[in-house]
């Protein structure tokens, strides 16, 4: 009994280790750009574990159906270990042919030179650049090429339980329009019943980490940045403090928000009604939808300065060492994954506009939500545009800077002067 | 119970230098006696030297440059090591990793040893509280991470609602930067005590009951055998418990990566979360590697006073 289980776990193993074998070496064999009707295998990774992952195998399994002679063979694992085997896999040779990951990432490693630039997938209209909605083409730009390509595009929207708005004595179906409305709503919305301290339930959920970004959408509608497009470091601008400012002292002093927030827990918090409001993306309509909330979708409130809100794309690159068949085969996908029909596929299936202006509301009517989160890509402004350590300045600065406010570490004008030093000096050093 | 001073630790690797040395002028047997030593070491030493000493080295060796994994690298001598000297990132760091250590280490080999004694008398249930107590050694940290995670979440967490049931409102957790090493605290000792607990069982086991026996018809009280006989007789435990604590304290990693990610604001960022942050998320390998180098440093230095002070203690019966 025992050997036989032994050999059947040797068997296992030599059969990983020659689908390992496969996996890695299939692509060796077609490195001659002298023919191009050659079949080619696209190695494709990315990190759409979620919900919209059956919907993005789909459209693979109908290219790969559709095109014989390319086979894209899709690896997908979860974002971190994505980003931990990327560069380490380019390094030794092995990475990817093409991949997909968040605008904000594709300059740290553009920069290295690791991937190739597209500007011809635009030039040779391989897809029309003007059917794209055009912040998310914008946000694939570094050092003047573009060196990525938009795969999806979203805008984030005001979700508000109208349970909750009905109790407190607000108009369900009036979301706020300007911050005074919404500031006085999220304060309306907080209730601490027992009083110690702790509400049962907070107006408008914000996270300060490890989310989507939901501050700078705050810091934009008072006229601030926190680095511009241009690389011009404002967060210490007087127009970004005085956004942390409010928005801060409505967190410390009335309690709307709880402070140190992921965005997984403020998306918790509002699925389990303990938070009025959150600004987040479409993924969250199906959990919400199931967990019984009757909520609505409206654009960010219009601030002092502007009415914005964030958009964001995840986006295609081309490893730098595709030959010339793979760059055809990579194309040849791009085109096909821009198309009408599967651009309509991926809205209804995903959740996420499509990246068409042109696919109609009509072609969209079996997920309602979908032209929602559409309808304000003009009003959509994309974070950190064109800087080079995404990381850095976010993660590791924007962040806890944030964090240190809402922890009174220090006045907003003090802690927002020293990270904007901080990013000076990073930028300035590279 | 004769107490021999260091000589208990240093007389094992001096009979192997000698071995070595040895060699050479050995008769043709027992060469072959050491050669089929050899051979039966070949497979762990290959595995070390592969997946520990060439890493080390390297390391070493990209701890002077300017490295950043692609996009070129260039030597850059000892400035890794002088930028660390004014880092208030490292300084934190190295601050927070101390912390963790100076309160981990005497707090879980404290509680392994109560618990150890305790299971080791005729208790109701003891296999059950033996086996409950080790079960964390045997889990994956990362996984129960998560889970303390959920319990330590201050809106839908368990603990919380414990706490405010018994009329004590608790914190944010790891939300609050106060609170947040306290709790990755909590969970490292939760994790580790078992094992240092049977450590300590497989010591008080092997002390021989005839010393009991004896202090009993002394007339001895339960805290003077303690005392004289089960502390002093458990020093060689306690040396080894307290030097794999400590190491285990200060590369505090996994839990922290999975609960806090070393924020809020860095508060829970150890010199290991420091180093895997700048290395892989901002590829800065040169200065994580320096970083490395200077916490093998750190724990060499540390393990080198324990054992010497230790071995001061060492006991042989």
């Amino acid at each position: 009994m025992i050997r036989r289980r032994l050999w059947l776990f040797l068997a296992a193993a030599a059969l990983a280790v020659f689908v390992a074998a496969c996996g890695g070496g299939g692509d060796d064999n077609e490195a001659t750009p002298s023919q191009p009707t050659k079949n080619v295998t696209l190695t494709f990774w990315n990190g759409f574990t979620g919900p919209d992952r059956p919907a993005l195998e789909e459209i693979v399994k109908r290219f790969n159906a559709s095109h014989p002679k390319i086979k894209v063979q899709m690896t997908i694992m979860p974002w971190d270990s994505f980003f931990q085997k990327l560069l380490p896999s380019y390094g030794s040779g092995k990475g990817p042919d093409i991949a997909a990951m968040d605008s904000v990432q594709v300059p740290q490693y553009a920069d290295k030179g690791v991937f190739a630039p597209l500007d011809d997938v635009y030039t040779d209209n391989v897809v029309p650049k003007d059917k794209l909605v055009q912040s998310a083409v914008e946000a694939g730009k570094w050092d003047d090429k573009y060196y990525s390509i938009p795969m999806n595009f979203t805008t984030l929207l005001l979700y508000w339980n109208k349970d909750m708005f009905k109790e407190a004595g607000l108009d369900p179906n009036k979301p706020p329009a300007d911050w005074k409305q919404w500031q006085n709503a999220a304060v309306k919305l907080t209730k601490d019943e027992n009083g110690d301290g702790k509400p049962e339930q907070y107006g408008y959920a914000i996270a300060d980490h490890a989310t989507i970004p939901m501050w700078p959408i705050l810091i934009w509608g008072n006229g601030g940045d926190v680095v511009t497009k241009d690389g011009d470091v404002m967060l210490d601008d007087p127009k970004t403090v005085n956004a942390v400012e409010q928005w801060s002292n409505l967190i410390i002093n009335k309690k709307i928000s709880p402070i140190g927030l992921g965005g997984a827990d403020a998306d918790k918090l509002f699925q389990s009604k303990k938070a009025a409001m959150e600004v987040v993306g479409p993924w969250m309509t199906t959990g919400f939808k199931e967990a019984g909330i009757d909520f609505g979708l409206a654009m960010v409130p219009k601030g002092p300065a502007k009415q914005v809100t964030l958009g964001t794309s995840v986006q295609f690159v081309l490893n730098a060492k595709a030959d010339d068949d793979k760059q055809a085969a990579a194309y040849e996908f791009f085109k096909y994954w821009h198309s009408q029909p599967s651009q309509q596929y991926w809205a209804v299936h995903s959740g996420f506009p499509p990246t068409r202006t042109d696919v109609g509301k009509a072609q969209l009517k079996e997920n309602p939500y979908v032209a929602e989160f559409g309808e304000y890509a003009d009003q959509s402004q994309f974070y950190l545009v064109g800087v080079k350590d995404f990381t850095k300045v976010n993660t590791n600065t924007f962040e806890p800077a944030i964090q240190r406010i809402l922890n009174k570490k220090g006045t907003p004008e003090q802690v927002l002067g020293n990270a904007a030093k901080k990013i000076e000096a990073q930028t300035a050093s590279n | 119970m004769a107490r021999n001073g260091s000589a208990g630790v240093l007389a094992a690797p001096a009979r192997r230098l000698r071995d070595g040395v040895a060699y050479w002028g050995a008769s043709p047997l027992r060469r072959r006696r050491i050669l089929t030593a050899y051979a039966f070491m070949a497979p762990s030493l290959l595995v070390i030297a592969v997946f520990l000493v060439w890493p080390m080295i390297r390391a070493f060796q990209v701890s002077f440059m300017d490295y950043s994994v692609l996009g070129g690298s260039e030597w850059i001598g000892l400035e890794n090591y002088r930028n660390l000297l004014s880092d208030p990132a490292f300084r934190n760091a190295l601050g927070n990793t101390l912390y963790y250590a100076a309160i981990t280490t005497p707090a879980s080999v404290g509680l392994a040893l109560g618990l150890a004694l305790l299971l080791n008398q005729a208790v109701p249930a003891r296999g059950f509280f033996r086996g409950a107590i080790f079960l964390p050694v045997v889990t994956s940290l990362a996984i129960v991470a998560i889970a303390w995670t959920f319990l330590l979440d201050p809106d839908i967490g368990l603990i919380n609602y414990w706490l405010a049931k018994l009329g004590v409102h608790s914190g944010g957790w790891l939300r609050d930067p106060q609170w947040a090493m306290p709790a990755v605290i909590l969970v490292g000792i939760w994790k580790n005590v078992g094992f240092y607990m049977v450590m300590y069982l497989a010591g008080l086991q092997s002390i021989p009951r005839e010393f009991y026996e004896a202090a009993s018809v002394d007339g001895a009280t339960a805290w003077q055998r303690f005392r004289r006989i089960t502390w002093p007789l458990l020093a060689n435990t306690t040396m080894f418990v307290f030097i794999i604590a400590a190491i285990a304290a200060l590369q505090a990693f996994d839990q922290i990566y999975v609960m806090t990610r070393g924020g809020p604001f860095f508060q829970t960022e150890t010199l290991v979360m420091q180093i895997y942050r700048l290395g892989f998320t901002e590829f800065e390998m040169g200065y994580a590697a320096a970083i490395s180098w200077v916490l093998v440093l750190l724990i060499f230095v540390l393990s080198l006073l324990q054992v010497f002070y230790f071995s001061r203690r060492v006991v042989r019966y």
